[in-house]
């Protein structure tokens, strides 16, 4: 039984690892999903698992992974519990208008509706790098691929936003 | 390095300075105008990814179309809770000599063993408090007292919103528990605190102080400056 006051060292740690993390989770978890409400969810499920789990977590240092780690996962039981079906993704886009949307630059608004076009092999690793600042061996881990894996999606990834961007889109290597 | 492997290195990874990108940058001036393109388009993903992570049950404020049409049953509900904290208070107040229930208890263990939550003197922004609160769909209006304390605890398993507000009676903590329906007021005094909890449009609310005499009515205005999204 946990006493009063290693609960209360306990939720220090969490509150000091943990939570500031929530923002960038809710934004990554929105961008695999791409559902704003689902995201939430998927965040809440898995700050609940890592309170849980928080013993486990050796290294205060590798926080942000051990919880971006949770939130794939927590994201992957959803999209397999709920059976979601793969929606149009105008439809998705109709649905989340309002997140997409942004008065500072219309060039924003462009690249969010690009991004949320491209498929789920290629956004994932441009989500890790550009926003989460993983290296491609890092996303290799954390992907389960190879670094050439990695390098091909990466660069797939960003032909296919440069030409929705209205950019040439150059061959494939 | 040759033009193909700089451009398809440096589509992958756009911020490379590896020794042999950057010998290529400086002899090709093509491939270091691309360099540019992508690291440029790279700022722009980052802004993009980068949204507004105000919860969906709190959107309506962004949107002043939604706001106008969810205006209606915050208000019925601040409404309904007047009348409610009205009742509860004269409940309360018969319940004085009742032993207090568990929940109320947990809630004075929670401060206790937070106690460092009310030695901040601190005022937080409103920002710092609008994050915590967010999550949970729920608002603060301005006046209620100074905030010197907001964080998302761990209360029975669940992550809920816990904030010290400093009042002309001292510190306050107020606990938002959305997973805790309760059906009327409780309260309990316990280890120099009272506690009074109370239902809410989401779950209830935890409110203690150290005045017991005086806990009521500043229960009151608490529950009266926090708007719940519906």
């Amino acid at each position: 039984m946990i006493d009063g006051k290693d609960d209360k060292a306990r939720r220090r740690r969490f509150a000091v690892l943990c939570e500031p993390l929530r923002p960038d989770l809710v934004r990554f978890a929105f961008w695999l999903a791409r559902d704003r409400a689902l995201a939430e969810d998927v965040v809440q499920e898995a700050m609940l698992r890592a309170w849980k789990a928080l013993d486990s977590l050796d290294d205060s240092g590798r926080a942000k992974q051990w919880m971006l780690t949770i939130v794939r996962r927590e994201h992957a039981r959803t999209w397999e519990r709920k059976r979601l079906e793969v929606t149009n993704v105008d439809s998705l886009i109709d649905s989340e208008a309002d997140v997409l949307a942004t008065e500072e630059d219309p060039a924003i608004s462009e690249m969010r509706e690009a991004l949320f076009r491209l498929e789920d092999d290629y956004r994932e690793p441009l989500l890790l790098q550009v926003m989460m600042g993983y290296t491609t061996d890092e996303i290799a881990t954390e992907m389960g691929l190879s670094r050439g894996a990695v390098l091909t999606r990466l660069f797939r990834a960003r032909q296919k936003l440069r030409a929705a961007m209205g950019g040439p889109a150059e061959e494939v290597p | 390095m040759n033009c193909l492997e700089f451009h398809r290195l440096v589509g992958a990874e756009p911020a490379s300075t590896a020794p042999t990108v950057l010998a290529h940058r400086d002899e090709c001036a093509a491939c270091a105008g691309y360099q540019d393109e992508m690291r440029s388009m790279d700022r722009l993903l980052g802004k993009a990814m980068r949204i507004d992570v105000v919860p969906v049950s709190a959107r309506a404020e962004s949107d002043p179309a939604r706001a106008r049409r969810a205006a209606a049953p915050p208000r019925r509900w601040l409404a309904m809770a007047a009348s409610l904290v009205a009742g509860v208070l004269v409940a309360a107040t018969l319940w004085l000599s009742y032993p207090g229930p568990t929940l109320a208890a947990e809630v004075i263990g929670h401060v206790v063993s937070e106690s460092d939550a009310l030695e901040s003197g601190q005022p937080l922004a409103a920002q710092a408090i609008a994050e915590v609160l967010e999550p949970s769909g729920v608002r603060l209006r301005p006046g209620v007292g100074t905030v010197t304390f907001a964080m998302r605890c761990v209360f029975e398993g669940r992550v809920v919103p816990h904030l010290v507000v400093q009042t002309a009676e001292g510190p306050v903590t107020v606990l938002l528990l959305a997973h805790r329906q309760v059906e009327e007021a409780t309260r309990i005094e316990a280890n120099g605190y009272s506690a009074l909890v109370l239902p809410a449009p989401r779950g209830s609310i935890a409110i203690v102080g150290r005045d017991e005499s005086r806990i009521d009515a500043i229960a009151r205005r608490i529950f009266d400056d926090l708007d719940w999204e519906t």
